[in-house]
């Protein structure tokens, strides 16, 4: 009788010990889900802004001056007034930039850095050979118009992309993972910063 | 509208709207900065947390209000834009003040990405104490401190050409 109620005890014991391990693991398990989410958004946001900011994507255009929406990109006719974009690059940029941070959360925690690496090299790499590219052309004294290409650019972005995702360890990608949330959009700016150069020098 | 436009001229509801745009930005901007100081300082610290003048805003609710005043300055500031892209921009590119329109271009832009940030920004502060995230709560706040500053500096130029007492 005694040994019973004392096996009862013990398995009373390890039950109350395993609801709150099992709660904790939930628990932790839900968290990592929303870093991985908040911070995927965060990233995939600051580049598909850019994007479609530079692309001139917006989701829709707002004519103030008629008080008027249209689907996409309007510019409009003259006595529309002037066509807003940003609206619709916001919208769609967070549209874009959701399902994208969800589908991160199913995946393991590894694989999202090193995928995280590999999309935010490819969208540091992509401007940078593009704009390599451009001057290139411009100083070099042969013919080469593939050079103002924006595919072109995007081999070489695209192979240094694999590259630092293959060979990146995965400390380092963790390491950098909540970095890119800072790289990214100060990256950001600085791109859209320079397309309204055109602004300060008039 | 109308009703409202019945009671209220057209002026003085533009007029209200941009004084609510500026009292919910100082309000942003004395949180923001007082929390960026706050990261950037070492405090003292004991059992209870963090102590000192800043101590109560290293703490998840301060970073919860600075998010809710962030959206509502934002959405407060799309609206504004209305007004901004007809009544405003049109004069300032007759006059030739392309460094103003440049600016407030370039403001939508820095808005936006602390927009992004700010679900991160929040997760980093929900534990204030937390060593892991301490560098990128740092810089994260120290980000929407630099949006936050150059959006009032660039919204006070644009009041000053065609706004409230200008």
């Amino acid at each position: 009788m005694t040994q019973a109620l004392d096996i009862s005890e013990r398995v009373a014991y390890r039950e109350e010990q395993r609801i709150p391990a099992a709660t904790q693991a939930r628990t932790a398990t839900s968290t990592g889900k929303l870093e991985m989410f908040v911070v995927t958004f965060g990233i995939a946001f600051a580049i598909i802004y850019t994007l479609f900011e530079r692309w001139n994507w917006p989701l829709f255009t707002y004519h103030p001056a008629v008080n008027r929406f249209d689907l996409f990109r309007v510019v409009g006719i003259p006595e529309d007034g002037p066509p807003m974009f940003w609206y619709g690059w916001l919208v769609l940029s967070a549209i874009a930039a959701t399902p994208v941070a969800a589908v991160a959360t199913a995946l393991p925690r590894q694989s999202l850095q090193r995928a995280t690496v590999f999309f935010c090299v490819l969208a540091a790499l992509w401007p940078i050979f593009y704009a390599a590219g451009l001057y290139t052309d411009e100083v070099a004294t042969f013919n080469a118009p593939f050079l103002r290409s924006v595919w072109a650019s995007g081999v070489p972005a695209l192979a240094g992309a694999i590259a630092a995702a293959w060979l990146v360890s995965a400390e380092r990608a963790e390491r950098l993972w909540t970095s890119w949330l800072m790289i990214m959009p100060i990256g950001g700016l600085i791109i859209l910063g320079y397309s309204l150069l055109d602004f300060f020098e008039r | 509208m109308d009703i409202l436009f019945s009671v209220i001229s057209v002026q003085t509801f533009w007029k209200i709207s941009v004084f609510l745009h500026f009292a919910v930005a100082v309000a942003l901007l004395a949180a923001i900065t007082l929390q960026a100081a706050a990261v950037l300082l070492p405090a003292p610290q004991v059992a209870g947390g963090p102590v000192g003048p800043f101590g109560p805003l290293l703490s998840a609710p301060s970073a919860t209000l600075i998010v809710i005043l962030y959206v509502v300055q934002v959405l407060l500031g799309a609206w504004l834009y209305i007004k901004y892209r007809t009544y405003v921009r049109i004069p300032m590119e007759g006059l030739r003040h392309w460094w103003s329109v440049g600016a407030f271009e370039f403001k939508e832009h820095t808005i936006t990405m602390g927009l992004a940030l700010l679900p991160a920004y929040w997760y980093f502060w929900r534990d204030p104490a937390s060593q892991q995230y301490a560098t990128i709560r740092k810089w994260v706040t120290v980000f929407l401190l630099f949006t936050v500053w150059y959006g009032v500096a660039v919204g006070h130029v644009v009041n000053d050409f065609r706004g409230v007492g200008s």
